[in-house]
């Protein structure tokens, strides 16, 4: 059951504001850890706005739930969503590492709410067995949440623990290994491997391939529940959070495959950025990289509509962020495609976010069906809704924890009755075509539409995503994302291909080379060329550095 | 002197871990495998599910008993002084002593060990714990006690049942003659003056309190008046009582089974140090490990190591040349 009824987008806004917390805070201390902060940024945010049990007013409320954080370096993660949370106002993390504070360089009991004084590795899970003993003893019905790391398995006491947790079968105990293959020294693999033998020159690329973990075995042999997932998808961790509240009689643990300094591009998967703070000259951009977030969704209705089930096992196989799905009834629209009932039948195929499209008439007879079909958002279109209709859908799907969508055409303006829903809206559909078929070509006026909107939504604080539906391909969808797009439908571009997976990459790749532009114009406005030059040093690991220096040699500033 | 009553400290802790479970079932019981021979198991029979034994793994018994205790449970965790400050130190500090809840020092867990200094014996130096004392002493929050006899052990075990906070308590694996009656009042940072005297105090803890009162005796003989300290409390330590036997004697023997570095005696000359300059002698392992020994073997080790009756009543006399 969810508790805190936070939606999938709003768990992913609080991910953001968190991760910008931990800017902010090592930027001023000018030290601590960002990168395993990052890497266990979405864990600690499915945590904190979906599962866990807390009141931030009265941190010691005996029902809660017990986060440890064994990886205890990781404190300004913490921090950040316990601030996010409410436990302290979010300016108090100026005060991390600082002398008298309570936000110590490591997780403090000093500080209310905090469980676990963290700092010496490998300890954290013996003391969450301690805590599950006790809630055991004590016929207690919370749950204990630990993160531990994956250099600091490196300890024995890890798997002392391991072991003691399976003979008390503390099943109030789950476990999530932030695995991001770097410690302080190097590479996991180099320093102490937990998988088996990998060679070659990319390892950080080998590392992504599921089939060659084997961690989770070690686990499974000390007799532990074991789901494998990736730790930076909101929805595969709350699954599997809900899967380990499920299992009775073995405590779980969730292999959690990471990215250290995960959203952070030159952070990312860098060693150097385990413990080390970003200069204040880069946090800007920084923060502007942040912000700049970004979804591939593939549209089924491009694939083959006889056989809706392999296209979605194509959009898995592929790694979709997400799965639209265009429900069109023939009326709003000439054509006819599917509706609620399908969706339920695909449901149960994947986790990936259902982005359900609704081209239909009288959407609002219709929401509860898309509601329980599982949709994780719904949008309805201002063409077929007017201020108190989309009240009301607004507040149904709000209540009930799904996305709230709303879509516009090609030829519509945003109704003004909507500016007052823009807040909490987490989801505009910028409609590049005309709704009813796939295949047609992008409309070219929707760029000049997009900056028009722009200063809409800012004026009225619009924090969600801006989709772009219709048309989008290699071509366009760098000029789409400079526009202000942050989630990309594709069909023709993606479903239609023969590789799926390929043509998401290529997807990603594109918008990657414009989100590097953009990142270039703000290094080069606020410090010219050096600050250009600083920028593109930073991204030391892979190819990278080479190809955001064309960027930047391209537009002349350097 | 009469013979001593012998008595077996690890039983009466065993006797009166299930008292105190009776009496508050916040108390839990841990043990790494050596349950049997500290006789902890009795407790696990009588409270299943309030006893823990996590195997030959003694960082997790520290920092699990911590979980437990930052829960509102009272763990007491228990092996050999070799396994606890001798192997745990990271846990005992940074799961234990540091970690405190607001208004509050560090978690309340009780680690009790036995088989503490020399009268191992036969297991050998390995064994021989002689550091844990100082060990112990430096990390802030932590309360240190060594019983010198079964009385004491229980006493003890009460009173740290009822005492917030991290207390360490080191027993002694060789069987201790009885030194104190039932109705000794035992106090946090109180010493108990044993026998009176003015020419010289022997501060002693653990199995050579009972040495230091039979130096006394053979001293009182030659005409020479020993105080005898029990200091069971070696911190916080009684300043006000040995200020006063500083002024009182003028000198001090302390004996232990412990490297005179960082024990009981160092605790007792920083002591006097600061309030009342005097000599001060310390006995016990001139900075060396121990060995194996039989048990009959035992007075033979601690008479290597300087820790007899003889030794002390010698110091005795030598320090009180020194005299300020």
């Amino acid at each position: 059951m969810d508790k805190m009824g936070l939606n999938y987008y709003q768990i992913k806004k609080n991910i953001l504001r968190s991760r910008k917390l931990v800017i902010k805070g090592t930027n001023i201390a000018g030290s601590g850890h960002p990168g395993g902060s990052f890497s266990m940024a979405e864990i600690l945010g499915c945590l904190f706005n979906k599962y866990l049990k807390f009141d931030p007013r009265n941190p010691q409320w005996e029902e809660r739930d017990r986060l440890v954080l064994s990886k205890g370096h990781a404190a300004p993660g913490l921090f950040s969503n316990m601030a996010v949370a409410g436990y302290f106002p979010e300016s108090e993390i100026e005060t991390l590492r600082k002398f008298g504070s309570k936000l110590q360089g490591h997780p403090d009991l000093k500080c209310p709410g905090v469980e676990f004084c963290g700092g010496s590795l490998g300890t954290g899970l013996s003391f969450s067995v301690g805590i599950a003993l006790a809630a055991k003893i004590d016929s207690k019905d919370f749950h204990v949440y630990t993160i531990i790391g994956d250099g600091e398995s490196d300890e024995g006491q890890i798997w002392e623990a391991a072991m003691t947790a399976a003979k008390y079968k503390v099943d109030n105990l789950t476990v999530f290994l932030d695995r991001n293959f770097i410690q302080q020294d190097s590479y996991t693999e180099k320093i102490m491997p937990l998988d088996e033998k990998l060679e070659g020159d990319d390892l950080s690329e080998m590392w992504k391939d599921a089939s060659r973990w084997k961690t989770g075995d070690k686990w499974r042999s000390f007799g532990w529940n074991v789901i494998e997932i990736d730790g930076h998808r909101i929805e595969q961790i709350n699954a599997a959070i809900a899967k380990a509240n499920a299992t009775k009689g073995i405590p779980t643990m969730i292999i959690s495959r990471t990215i250290k300094g995960k959203s952070i591009e030159h952070m990312e998967d860098n060693p150097q950025w385990h413990g080390k703070a970003p200069d204040s000259d880069v946090v800007p951009i920084i923060n502007l990289e942040l912000d700049s977030q970004f979804m591939i969704a593939p549209s089924i209705i491009a694939g083959d509509m006889t056989n809706l089930e392999n296209e979605i096992k194509r959009c898995i196989s592929g790694r979709a962020d997400y799965i639209h799905l265009d429900v069109m009834d023939g009326k709003f629209v000439p054509t006819k495609t599917f509706d609620h009932t399908k969706i339920k039948e695909l449901r149960s195929l994947t986790v990936i976010p259902f982005d359900s499209h609704l081209m239909i008439n009288e959407p609002e007879k219709h929401v509860q069906d898309y509601i329980d079909a599982g949709s994780d958002i719904i949008t309805v279109h201002a063409e077929v809704t007017d201020e108190s209709i989309f009240g009301e859908i607004h507040d149904l799907l709000k209540q009930n924890q799904v996305g709230v969508g709303f879509a516009i055409n090609p030829d519509t303006d945003l109704p003004e009755w909507s500016y007052k829903f823009l807040s909490s809206l987490d989801q505009l559909i910028v409609m590049s075509v005309v709704p009813g078929k796939s295949g047609q070509k992008y409309i070219e006026e929707t760029h000049s539409k997009m900056s028009k909107l722009n200063s809409i939504l800012k004026e009225h604080n619009f924090s969600g995503y801006i989709e772009a539906d219709g048309g989008v391909n290699l071509e366009n969808i760098g000029s789409i994302f400079a526009d202000g797009a942050r989630i990309f439908v594709g069909g023709g571009a993606i479903i239609g291909q023969q590789d799926v997976r390929m043509a998401i990459k290529d997807f990603r790749n594109e918008v990657l080379k414009s989100r590097r532009h953009t990142l270039l114009d703000k290094a080069n406005e606020l410090g010219g060329s050096d600050l250009v030059n600083k920028w593109i040093g930073l991204h030391v690991v892979g190819e990278k550095q080479e190809q955001i220096k064309k960027i930047a040699q391209e537009a002349e500033y350097i | 002197m009469n013979d001593p009553i012998m008595t077996d400290m690890r039983s009466e802790y065993s006797k009166s871990l299930i008292q105190v479970g009776r009496d508050n079932p916040n108390v839990v019981v841990l043990g790494a495998d050596t349950t049997d021979s500290l006789k902890t198991s009795n407790f696990g029979k009588e409270f299943p599910n309030r006893f823990f034994n996590v195997g030959i793994a003694e960082g997790n018994l520290v920092t699990i008993s911590a979980g437990l205790a930052v829960s509102g449970k009272i763990p007491f965790a228990s092996t050999y002084a070799i396994f606890l400050p001798g192997r745990a130190v990271d846990q005992i500090r940074n799961n234990i002593a540091y970690p405190s809840p607001l208004g509050k020092k560090g978690l309340n867990v009780k680690l009790v060990v036995s088989h503490g200094g020399l009268s191992v014996g036969p297991d050998g130096g390995s064994h021989q714990q002689l550091e844990d004392i100082a060990i112990m002493r430096v990390i802030p929050n932590f309360r240190v006690f060594i019983p010198s006899d079964t009385v004491t052990v229980s006493k003890l075990t009460h009173l740290m049942a009822n005492e917030y906070g991290p207390f360490y308590m080191r027993m002694t694996r060789s069987k201790t003659p009885l030194i104190h009656s039932e109705s000794q009042d035992f106090q946090i940072g109180k010493a108990i003056t044993l026998r009176d005297g003015s020419d010289c105090t022997i501060v002693a803890c653990g199995i050579t309190v009972r040495m230091a009162l039979e130096a006394a005796e053979s001293l009182q003989q030659e005409g020479i008046s020993c105080r005898v300290l029990d200091m069971f409390s070696i911190k916080p330590i009684d300043n006000e009582i040995l200020e006063k036997a500083a002024r009182d004697t003028g000198c001090i023997v302390t004996t232990e089974e412990h490297n005179i570095f960082g024990g009981m005696g160092s605790a007792v000359t920083e002591s006097v140090s600061e309030l009342y300059p005097v000599p001060v002698k310390r006995i016990g392992s001139q900075d060396m490990f121990g060995e194996s020994a039989r048990d009959n073997e035992i007075p033979l080790l601690f008479e290597k190591h300087g820790i007899t009756s003889f030794n002390i009543a010698k110091q005795v006399k030598e320090i009180r040349s020194k005299k300020l």
